[in-house]
């Protein structure tokens, strides 16, 4: 048995079905047979022995969590084993009624997402109608006392409104808001001509961010320039096998939202304790610590910052997950993403089907 | 020109001088308990601390022995010789008829936080400033005399608890504030002609300003009653704690559990410091220690204070 680092914060897929059809979905591109769901009763064990191997957060997620008709069973036994409950929704189906019994049931926070700071435009990305709705549940998060995070991805067609994006927080009274860049993996890699913004986008954006931190500390404000545009990779999810655990509807366990695209064996909880899925299964071992980093990562001071990047992106870009991430100024491949950069927009996405 | 730089530095001073602080506004209306009004004497003597090191810094910028001559007058005003009690003696008189110990005032181990930063960003203001800037941010003076004769007014009407004899700084002030006023503002008013230099002398008062101003905001804050925020899970994990919050985890110490079960909702940061102060009368850091964890919990959303 191979030494693990301390689980701490266990992303709870809980579906793939989803109201919404955003064309930069991190869910998986190809779902050929609908997977079948964890019941509650899965769950509570996958809680249980989380909270065992370490975790304080869940993150009830999806897919739309909300679209589960045992949510609420769900929260209560993410809550008994002792997990922070926070829920990643849409703000649809899900209604104040419903809040009102996940806040009975234990859930302590909640992060909803919003396309963009006007109803036309947030719909359009979203691909159905839903952003007065989205206001209205945000209204009841904070009429309930629970903390709030918005989430908005950005790209090409709303960074521009990124101070009406922060407006639109603050008039929600969120506490959080995440202006989340585009992670080009899955339906946003297939939308990226369309999605990727020019550097100038991205500078004006932080410029507005800048200016509205110094107005008010409130909502607290993140914001980071995509990887695309840093020379730099990001430090994705902490770390390899690090601190995060994502099981996906269907039960594997997995190093990040995206890892099941890879060619690495991943376990089933339903199959094998959750310790065992994160302790010793060879995907998740096979890119944990430093050891296994290719040049020029190894012999890089900044190794034990950004972990080599992200290898998602790296499989994704260059076919071989266990190569430097092309985001980096560094890497071989870093032409792939230099010269994304550089390719003419396009007006046209493919908005996620399941 | 000149005179359009005068009227601008009044107009800053109108608008900005820390007179209209809510906390100054209370304090000269009568409205401050005894413990707010020692608050402030003890917090605001910091701040009388700075005053001779950042005269000394406008010294070092000056290569004429007459503006010398005359700036060192304000280091001996604040420091006395043989033949008088300079402010910073005066200012610890008036702790004592306040009803705070000398020692523990001269101590400085209960200024709190943003009072401690405030004051250090005016010494540091002068020390990376050239010398006009220096001296136009000291404009604050013009000011100072009057409102310093409202302040000994309001203390003699409002807290008659305090002896007459504490009121000395105010007094001597009042006759000194304006002489080196008259003397800043001529050197600033003969070295401002350009208008970029005039604009520099504008944003150095403007910045003055607003030092003040947060030193009023630090005193403000030890009077809030910290308590822990409704979003937090506290996890025991061994000696330590952890408190956890939406998209975060802090680690919290044993000596900071003992500080998060202090702040009740009931008691302000300044009397957590003290209950904790009883079970460590050694700890020469202790007050600091507490402000800056309670401030650090705040900033990370643990600790929110009513």
């Amino acid at each position: 048995m191979t030494e693990a680092p301390r689980l701490w914060n266990l992303v709870a897929e809980l579906t793939y079905r989803c109201p919404l059809r955003c064309p930069y979905c991190s869910n998986p591109l190809a779902l050929r047979d609908f997977p079948e769901q964890l019941s509650a009763d899965d769950w509570a064990r996958v809680f249980r022995e989380a909270a065992a191997l370490g975790a304080v957060h869940v993150g009830l997620t999806g897919g739309e969590p909300t679209t589960r008709r045992d949510l609420r069973e769900i929260v209560r036994a993410a809550g008994d084993a002792g997990l922070y409950t926070h829920l990643v929704t849409a703000g649809l189906p899900i209604d104040e009624a419903g809040l009102v019994a996940l806040c009975d049931a234990g859930l302590r926070s909640v992060q909803l997402s919003v396309q963009d700071a006007e109803a036309a435009a947030s719909d359009a990305i979203a691909g159905t109608a839903c952003f007065d709705r989205k206001l209205g549940f945000a209204r009841a998060v904070r009429a309930r006392g629970l903390p709030l995070t918005l989430n908005v991805v950005l790209h090409r067609r709303n960074l521009a409104r990124t101070r009406e994006l922060i407006a639109l927080a603050r008039a929600l009274d969120a506490d959080r808001l995440e202006l989340a860049n585009t992670q080009y993996q899955g339906w946003a890699l297939a939308n990226r001509a369309a999605l990727l913004p020019a550097r100038e986008q991205l500078d004006a954006a932080a410029g507005v961010v800048a200016e509205e931190r110094a107005k008010a500390a409130r909502p607290e404000i993140l914001f980071v320039l995509p990887d695309y545009f840093r020379e730099r990779p990001k430090p994705c999810m902490g770390g390899w096998g690090r601190t995060h655990l994502v099981v996906t509807p269907d039960g594997r366990a997995l190093p990040c939202h995206g890892a099941g695209e890879l060619p690495l064996e991943f376990w089933n909880v339903r199959e094998r304790s959750l310790a065992a899925c994160w302790r010793d299964a060879p995907g998740m071992n096979a890119y944990r610590g430093d050891a296994w980093l290719p040049e020029p990562c190894r012999s890089c001071p900044e190794k034990t910052r950004d972990f080599g990047g992200c290898r998602c992106q790296a499989f994704a870009l260059t076919g071989d997950a266990a190569l430097t991430d092309p985001a980096c100024a560094l890497a071989p491949h870093h032409a792939l993403v230099a010269d994304a950069r550089s390719a003419p927009p396009e007006e046209a996405w493919r908005y996620r089907v399941v | 020109m000149s005179a359009g730089l005068e009227a601008r530095l009044h107009g800053i001073l109108d608008q900005r001088y820390h007179h209209r602080h809510p906390f100054n506004v209370r304090l000269h209306g009568g409205a401050c308990t005894p413990a707010e009004v020692r608050r402030w004497i003890r917090n605001r003597y910091y701040y009388q601390t700075r005053i001779p090191l950042k005269d000394g810094l406008i010294l070092t910028k000056s290569e004429d022995r007459d503006f010398r001559r005359g700036w060192i007058r304000r280091i001996h005003d604040h420091d006395g010789d043989d033949a008088r009690a300079g402010g910073l003696e005066l200012w610890l008189r008036l702790a004592e008829a306040a009803g705070l110990e000398r020692a523990e005032v001269a101590s400085l181990r209960n200024v709190l936080p943003g009072v401690r930063r405030a004051c250090d960003a005016y010494v540091e203001f002068v020390a990376s400033h050239d010398l006009l800037a220096s001296v136009a941010s000291s404009l604050t003076e013009l000011s100072a005399g009057a409102f310093l004769g409202e302040r000994a007014e309001a203390f003699r009407k409002h807290y008659r608890w305090i002896e007459e004899a504490g009121l000395a700084y105010f007094l001597s002030r009042t006759t000194q504030a304006p002489l080196d006023a008259q003397e800043g503002l001529a050197f600033v008013l003969e070295h401002a002609q350009k208008p970029e230099d005039q604009e520099r002398c504008a944003a150095a008062l403007l910045r003055k300003c607003e030092i003040l101003w947060a030193l009023l905001d630090g005193v403000e804050w030890g009077g809030r009653a910290p308590k822990l925020s409704p979003a937090v899970q506290l996890r025991t994990e061994g000696d330590e704690a952890l408190a956890v919050l939406p998209e975060r985890a802090v680690r919290v110490s044993a000596s900071g559990r003992a500080i998060l079960a202090a702040c009740d909702g009931a008691r302000d940061v300044e009397a957590v410091a003290a209950g904790l102060r009883a079970a460590h009368p050694a700890d020469e850091r202790l007050e600091r220690d507490v402000y800056d964890f309670v401030e650090r919990m705040e900033s990370l959303g643990v600790l929110v204070l009513a």
